[in-house]
This record gives structure tokens, sequence and C-alpha cells, in this order.
């Protein structure tokens, strides 16, 4: 899906920062710091960011500019974070965001934490 | 509670215009905006804008963006970023959520530039993850260098879906189809030309019926629409994709304005719920200013002229500016604003369908449905001339207000005239030496030259080439027609990048005699070719 562009026509070769680690669901992945979380995760072909809180649906990247919280995620421990506005830093956690919290909806069923409606409908 | 003389909301084009305008005065101007960078979308645009040189033609958007910050920081304007601005209350109170905090400012006056948010329709799977606002494309490929997708339906031809299209082609992805449930492409020819000649086929009176996979999108079908947008049934047509970017309009986002008490109408032609201006940009309520998008839809040049005026008028207002400084600096501004105002595409012809040009020529119709110029039309245009040896072919077929092909040509050949929105011409004594500024300087990419017969049999093609990988003398491939169909063999016979050409390289390709007026793009042979 979404690859880095290499080099552009027009913007030459994209000024990054450092590579850094970080997971995505536990996984480790590669981006570069202070890019946006959510473009670290496109970069690796990651498109679902969370899933609703009443219908289970998916939802990713949508404005990319931080105004309509569907790319919000659980970073760090924290839900409903905005990806598209969070740099991206060494080690951050970040996890798919079920409803309002990391834990699936199955396996969550039984778990306390699900039981709070989230904001993210 | 921290003072300033003056508060602008919103570090865009207008925003910035506006405090950099009131603190050549002396007014002591913070600008607060929610993002962590400055400059509003200008670094999303990568194009050459359009106007004169007063308006920063041919000038990309990014480096403009980046000649505002370093203006406003020599003046000593501060920008406050990562604050966004929660509350403006009638006493001209602005509360800022900075962090986790939420702060309280006084402003003498107050400059309003908060811009526009992106219109969405809504079609069955729209929320699917890889449907997404072109907004959201730009950000990604031209602030972040990373591709939204890799193969794209865009829906919507005004400006922003033509130019993002682009935009995604230069950045690698395929762009599969551009549609519109409209009859007639919104934007101007010349970016709907751009994008066609390179392969891509335009759809209009079409929309999305559906964007189709589970968990992200993999596919959508369009289908035909009619007078009244609905579907006609046994239309519909299936494209493999990964991405689906809508650009259907934006809306003011005004809504600051009507928590401050001022006078908020909806008028169609802004684009929606807009504050009730003086010329000046002030509101209702004196001291508050408007500026750029949030006043009413329209693009960064006239976003920064507008905040110049308000940046001005609120300078005078606090007593910073005398009226005389006031009305000279306003007027010739106003005169700017008013060039950009006129034409085909002025806001006061939005919606409707111009039939003729000022000069009084048919508007080609195959551009208006398909997206570009046919054959058959492109000769009834002034700027397209047959002569002996190299000459530009200008194929600028609708009046928008830009000049920058008349002000580079170094022999005078080009002429637009006084009035900015006239098609250009070529001089009748034109002594065009082949340079390739003109090709290279069109923001609309529409000026070839053409050497009719450069050798027995065959002719020359000069055409802007802003993708990668650039094509290299020796290179052979297709000519591509306008409608981006192959229409002979070509060989690449010159590349040239000159700093002036700023980015956009000037390839010459050979085809056969009869095709000089036919062949506008190049497209290398299998063998080089990367996508």
């Amino acid at each position: 899906m979404g690859t880095r562009i290499a080099e552009h026509p027009i913007l030459g070769v994209p000024q990054k920062g450092r590579l850094v680690s970080f997971t995505y669901d536990g996984k480790t992945l590669q981006g570069y710091e202070g890019e946006p979380v959510a473009m670290a995760l496109k970069a690796a072909g990651v498109m679902v960011h969370r899933y609703t809180a009443k219908r289970h649906e998916p939802r990713g990247i949508f404005c990319a500019i931080g105004r309509c919280t569907d790319c919000v995620m659980v970073v760090d421990g924290v839900p409903n974070v905005r990806t598209c506005m969070t740099p991206l830093a060494e080690g951050m956690e970040v996890r798919t965001q079920y409803g309002a919290t990391a834990v699936p909806f199955d396996a969550g069923e039984k778990d306390e934490a699900s039981a709070k409606d989230g904001g993210a409908a | 509670m921290k003072r300033y003389d003056l508060i602008v909301v919103g570090a865009g084009p207008a925003g910035m215009s506006a405090a950099i305008e009131a603190a050549k005065h002396g007014v002591h101007v913070v600008v607060f905006d929610e993002n962590a960078r400055p400059g509003g979308q200008l670094f999303k645009q990568i194009h050459k804008f359009f106007g004169s040189k007063e308006h920063r033609a041919k000038i990309r958007g990014f480096v403009i963006g980046q000649e505002l910050l370093d203006e406003a920081a020599k003046l000593g304007v501060t920008v406050e970023l990562d604050s966004t601005v929660i509350g403006l209350y009638q006493d001209k109170e602005v509360v800022v959520k900075q962090g986790e905090q939420v702060n309280h400012y006084k402003g003498d006056a107050i400059v309003v530039a908060t811009g526009a948010a992106e219109n969405m329709v809504t079609f069955e799977g729209w929320t699917l993850p890889g449907v997404i606002g072109a907004g959201a494309a730009q950000t990604m490929m031209n602030l972040h260098g990373v591709r939204p997708g890799n193969r794209v339906l865009m829906l919507g031809t005004g400006n922003v879906g033509l130019v993002v299209s682009y935009q995604l082609k230069q950045a690698g992805c395929d762009v599969v189809a551009l549609v519109d449930a409209a009859p007639h492409v919104g934007g101007y020819g010349v970016h709907a030309a751009k994008v066609a000649r390179t392969g891509v086929p335009f759809y209009l009176s079409h929309t999305i019926k559906r964007a189709e996979g589970t968990d992200h999108v993999t596919g959508v079908t369009i289908a035909q629409v009619d007078s009244h947008f609905q579907f006609v049934p046994g239309t519909e047509k299936h494209f493999d994709v990964d991405t689906i970017c809508v650009a259907v309009g934006l809306s003011p986002m005004s809504q600051l304005f009507k928590m401050d008490g001022c006078k908020v109408v909806d008028d169609r032609r802004k684009g929606g719920q807009v504050p009730v201006v003086d010329d000046l940009g002030q509101t209702s309520i004196p001291g508050i200013f408007a500026a750029g998008d949030v006043s009413g839809i329209e693009e960064a040049s006239s976003a920064m002229i507008e905040g110049r005026i308000a940046g001005l008028a609120a300078a005078s207002y606090l007593g910073f500016a005398t009226d005389d400084e006031e009305r000279a600096g306003v007027d010739a501004n106003e005169r700017a604003l008013d060039g950009l105002r006129q034409g085909m595409f002025a806001p006061k012809n939005r919606g409707k369908k111009v039939e003729k040009t000022e000069e009084g020529i048919p508007v080609s119709q195959t551009l208006l449905e398909r997206g570009y110029v046919a054959d058959s039309e492109i000769e009834r245009f002034p700027g397209v001339t047959h002569r002996v040896g190299i000459h530009p072919v200008i194929e600028c077929t609708q009046n928008i207000p830009c000049n920058p092909c008349q002000d580079v040509c170094p022999k005078h050949c080009i002429k637009v005239g006084s009035h900015i929105t006239a098609l250009p011409q070529l001089e009748p004594d034109a002594n065009c030496i082949g340079c390739g500024l003109c090709v290279a300087s069109c923001p609309g990419q529409a000026i070839f030259l053409v050497d009719e017969k450069s050798e027995p049999g065959f002719a020359e093609v000069t055409l802007p080439y802003e993708f990668l990988p650039l094509p290299q003398k020796g290179d052979r491939g297709q000519a591509l027609g306008r409608d981006g169909k192959p229409v002979c063999e070509a060989e690449v016979v010159g590349v040239k990048r000159t700093k002036a050409f700023d980015h956009t390289a000037i390839v010459t390709v050979k085809v056969p005699e009869d095709m000089s007026m036919r062949a506008r793009f190049f497209k290398a042979a299998p063998a080089t070719e990367t996508d």
C-alpha cells in the first residue's frame, strides 16, 4: 500500500528524522522520529487504526490533519490519540483501538475495560 | 491574562500575511495555530501559482510559505504552535488550548483566518480505511513523503481534485480515473489537460456507487448519473483501487464568529457560513476581522491579499497606521485582489457555464466533458499558430488571471496585454530562440515549443515534464496526444533543466511531421518504464 517516496520530482529526497523502532500491536516496526505516527504506520502498510464501538467497523486515516478523529489509537496506554498529529518517538507502543480500549472485542467482552462505551463512536 | 495589540487566529497564508502587515506598522502581534508547523496548507501546494508578479505567480506554494515565515520572523511576529483557539468572545478575549492547559488572552484587535475544512460525500463503504480526503493525500505525499496508495480513484474535478491527481502521479501513484457527478470539469481546463495527457480518463456525470473491501478499500464501482443526480442503471464501472480520494469542495471554518456574536450569513457562492464583512474584512464587531477562506472559499493567492488588507486595517483601527497609509495600502491590495477575481472562474461566475471566451471564441466542450481540448478544437485559440521554425504553441483556452508567459520571454514573443485574463497570443514578429522559459514557467503547463519541420519528414515538440524518472536523450517511446492516447513513436532529442525552470524539466521529442500539433506528452517504452 503506502510506500515511501525515495525521490520526488519537485521536492527531492524527503528530509526525515532518525530511524527509530516502535511497536504496533506488539510487532516491532520502524519509522522516522518526529513524523506523525500515522505516517509510519501507513508506510508500513497498516490500514486499520481502530474498530468502532457499536458496529465494530474498521477506520483508518481519513483527513490526516487532526480534524476527523478516525485515526485514533491507543498510544503508550492512552486511548483516543490522534495518530496523524502525534509525533513518532523511539519505543512508542501503538495499539489498535477497539471502541475505546486496546482490548479486542471478543476477548474484551468479559473485560471490565470494555464495559465503558468510548468517545470514539 | 496576557494582552496583545493584535491576535491572529491561524498561521496560514491569510493569517501570516495579516500578521506581517500589522507588524510592519509596529503592532505587537501573536499568531495562534493548532498545528505543529505554521504555513497552513501552503506547504502542501507544490505547483506553480497562477496570477501575475504581484501575486507571486509561477512560484510554488511551499516556497511562498517559507517566504512568509521568514518575513514574519524578521518582523518579530510571535507564532504560537500547537495552540488551538477554542473560544472567542465579544470583548476580544481569546481562549487557547495549549498542551493540557487552557489559557486566556486579550487582543485589542483580532484577525480570524481559520481557513476551511474539506467537504465530504457519503456512499456505500465511504468509512472504509483507504477512503481519504484530497487534503490527506497532499499531507501524506507532499509533507511526509509517503504515497497515499498505489492505485487511486479521484472524486471531484475542481482545482483541488485536478491538482491533487497530478501530484499523485508525481508521487508515483497510478490514478485510474477522475470522476465528477457534475456534467463539466469544475476546475481550470489547463489543470485538467495536464492530467488528461498523461492518460488519466475523466468520467463526468458519474459518481461513486460503492467502495469495496472488508477491512480496507480493494475496489470501487462508479456509475453514470442523470440530470437529477440519480444513477443510470447498467452504467456501472469497476476499478481495482486501494485508495479513493475525495475532493468535493471546502467549507469555511467560521465557528469562532458565531461564538463572538458577529453577524454570519449562509452564502453558497462563498462555500457556506461566512461572517458579514466590509471591504476591509471587518466583521459586524469593530476590531474583529476575517481574512482568507474563512470569509469565502478562494485561492491562497487571494487569501494572502485579504490578509494584508485585514492586517493593515487592524493597524489603522489600533492607531498604528494613519488613514492615508491605510487607504493607499488597501487600494493597492484591492487592485491586486480585483485582478485575481476576473475571468471565467471569478467568484461572480461560480456555478455558471461559460460558453464563450472574452474574445468570443467558443469554449472547448471536450475540455469540459473529458478534460482535454480535442484536435479539432485547438486551432481556434489565438495562442495556437503555425510558423516556420521553432515557436511557442500556447494551449491556453480559458480566461484566467495569469500572465507569467508574457513576463518570462526574453524576446517578448508572447502577449497577454494589460487585461490579465486575455488569452495569450504570439506576437506577429515573434523571434523565438527556443529557450523554453515559457514552457517551464506556465503554471498551467499549457505551452509547447513546436518546430513543425525540424528535418525532412520530422517535427520537434518541447513539453514540460515534472515526473521521475526523467527521460534521457536517446530514449524511445510513444508520444501521447492531449487525450493521453498514443499517437506515434517518439524519440527524446533533448532534456533541459535549469534553475530558472524551478524543477520543471523541458523534454524535446522528435515525431513524424504530421504529429507536431498532436503529440503533447512522452511515455517511455516499457523497457525503461517503472510504473
